[in-house]
């Protein structure tokens, strides 16, 4: 009775196992061929990554087809809920990438006309398969505002395909690039209210609005390439005579290694967002930023609490000038 | 079958008892507290808000006398520093460091103790820093 007993344990024992071991192998299902369109279709996706700013483009790629025995397309069109500043354009080119990886351009249509919210491009040469790129430079009408899209072509039998695109926020950052700093009263007042650079015949006009001074110093060795605040201890400013006015006390943070996408322009998968500088906190940090290098920043805090941005060095020359980009975040 | 059965609970036994050996001591952190006495900084590094140093040469330890003298460079904001430790095997430091500091009361410098792995010796250290 006992052996009865202990063989009937083993044996739910095994067939249990078997049963977890078999259904673990079971055959997955299987991929299908999908069926191939039959009738006009689209797909859209954005190729532009990060914030959404206000001058710069946000790129889409569109692309359509339709059988071959159905005809060929007509036209295509993007309508944007709010129309796109000067330099929006749909491509009249159809681009493929070739075997080196090189998107090669094939003339489709007509160059784009942009015409109120919408922008579009005429067909004419016979073909039924295409995918344009839409460049979107966002207007300063749709800062803090959503933005969509809706993406159009027709072809030659009459059907039309569309397809949604957005909402897509439009950030509150302004952003200004490469502009040249100078040492010693040489372009070297900058306002980040007017995100410019004055100079010491231009200063004047303009002295309540100068946040930071740049500077280079070859000595101390740790000084070099500097933003100063004009508020700043006079040893932070050596050998400056500030002109009338010119006293805020901006808040700075030097940081290294943010090479932000759009300021660098290099292959860095590295954004800036409104998100950053809605969170940063400068209120403990110094006036000054001293020994600054080539692709380091500083985060800035203007002393009104209007602004705060982000400075980036996309170069610097030990003869005592420099290369800078700008975001700017408003807080007010 | 019996042969079996008993490999079975043989096994089920010994990571019964492996699942309830008693644990090594912990100290109130979490960290293990072993055997060692060891007790001491090894190397210490000041960096900035950019994350890199602000000293302007190898910060000297005496062990002795549980000194730590760094020398930063012109302009380092003393206000926002991160202070970085290397210590003895095991040790840990206390108050624990969980973000930038304030070292800019050069009169009063500020002091961290190291505990040894054993948790038995405590020892002050005092780092004094000055300007380049």
């Amino acid at each position: 009775m006992r052996h009865k007993f202990q063989f009937l344990n083993y044996s739910i024992f095994l067939v249990s196992f078997s049963f977890i071991i078999f259904t673990s192998c079971k055959k997955e299902e299987g991929y299908a061929i999908p069926d191939p369109a039959t009738q006009l279709s689209n797909d859209c996706i954005k190729r532009t990554l990060g914030p959404n700013i206000v001058s710069l483009p946000i790129e889409f790629a569109y692309a359509m087809a339709l059988p071959k025995s159905k005809g060929k397309i007509v036209s295509a069109q993007v309508e944007a809920s709010i129309a796109g500043a000067t330099g929006t354009y749909l491509e009249n080119n159809s681009y493929y990438t070739n075997a080196s990886g090189v998107d090669v351009p094939v003339r489709v249509g007509s160059p784009s006309v942009n015409k109120d919210n919408l922008t579009s491009v005429a067909f004419n040469v016979d073909t039924n398969a295409a995918t344009l790129r839409y460049f979107y430079v966002v207007p300063e009408e749709a800062r803090g505002k959503a933005v969509s899209f809706t993406f159009s072509a027709s072809s030659s039998d009459g059907a039309t395909v569309s397809y949604k695109m957005g909402p897509y926020t439009i950030s509150k950052m302004d952003i200004k690039r490469t502009f040249r700093v100078s040492n010693n009263n040489d372009s070297s007042y900058i306002s980040i209210a007017d995100m410019a650079v004055y100079n010491k015949n231009t200063v004047a006009a303009n002295a309540g609005k100068i946040d930071l001074i740049y500077l280079y110093r070859a000595t101390p060795a740790a000084f070099t390439h500097a933003f100063v605040s004009p508020a700043a201890d006079a040893q932070y400013l050596p050998g400056i005579t500030l002109p009338a006015g010119v006293n805020r006390n901006t808040k700075i943070r030097k940081v290294f290694n943010l090479q932000d996408f759009n300021l660098a322009r290099i292959n860095v998968g590295v954004f800036i967002d409104d998100q950053d500088f809605q969170e940063i906190n400068l209120s403990d940090e110094p006036n000054y930023a001293i020994g600054l290098k080539a692709e380091a920043g500083t985060w800035v805090e203007t002393a009104d609490g209007k602004y705060r941005a982000y400075i980036f060095l996309n170069s610097v020359n030990n003869n005592g000038s420099a290369v800078i980009s700008m975001l700017r975040y408003p807080l007010q | 079958m019996d042969k079996y059965l008993k490999i079975l609970f043989s096994f089920l036994m010994v990571v019964a008892f492996a699942a309830c050996s008693k644990d090594a001591p912990i100290d109130e952190d979490g960290l293990l507290v072993t055997a060692r006495a060891e007790c001491f900084v090894s190397n210490f590094e000041l960096l900035g808000t950019d994350f890199v140093t602000v000293r302007s040469k190898t910060a000297v330890i005496d062990t002795t006398a549980q000194t730590i003298n760094v020398e930063v460079l012109f302009g380092t904001d003393l206000k926002n520093v991160y202070p970085q430790f290397s210590l003895a095997t095991d040790c840990k430091l206390e108050p624990k460091i969980v973000g930038k500091m304030d070292f800019s009361d050069i009169a009063n410098p500020k002091t961290f103790t190291v505990v040894s792995g054993n948790r038995q010796i405590r020892k002050p250290y005092k780092v004094i820093v000055k300007y380049q």
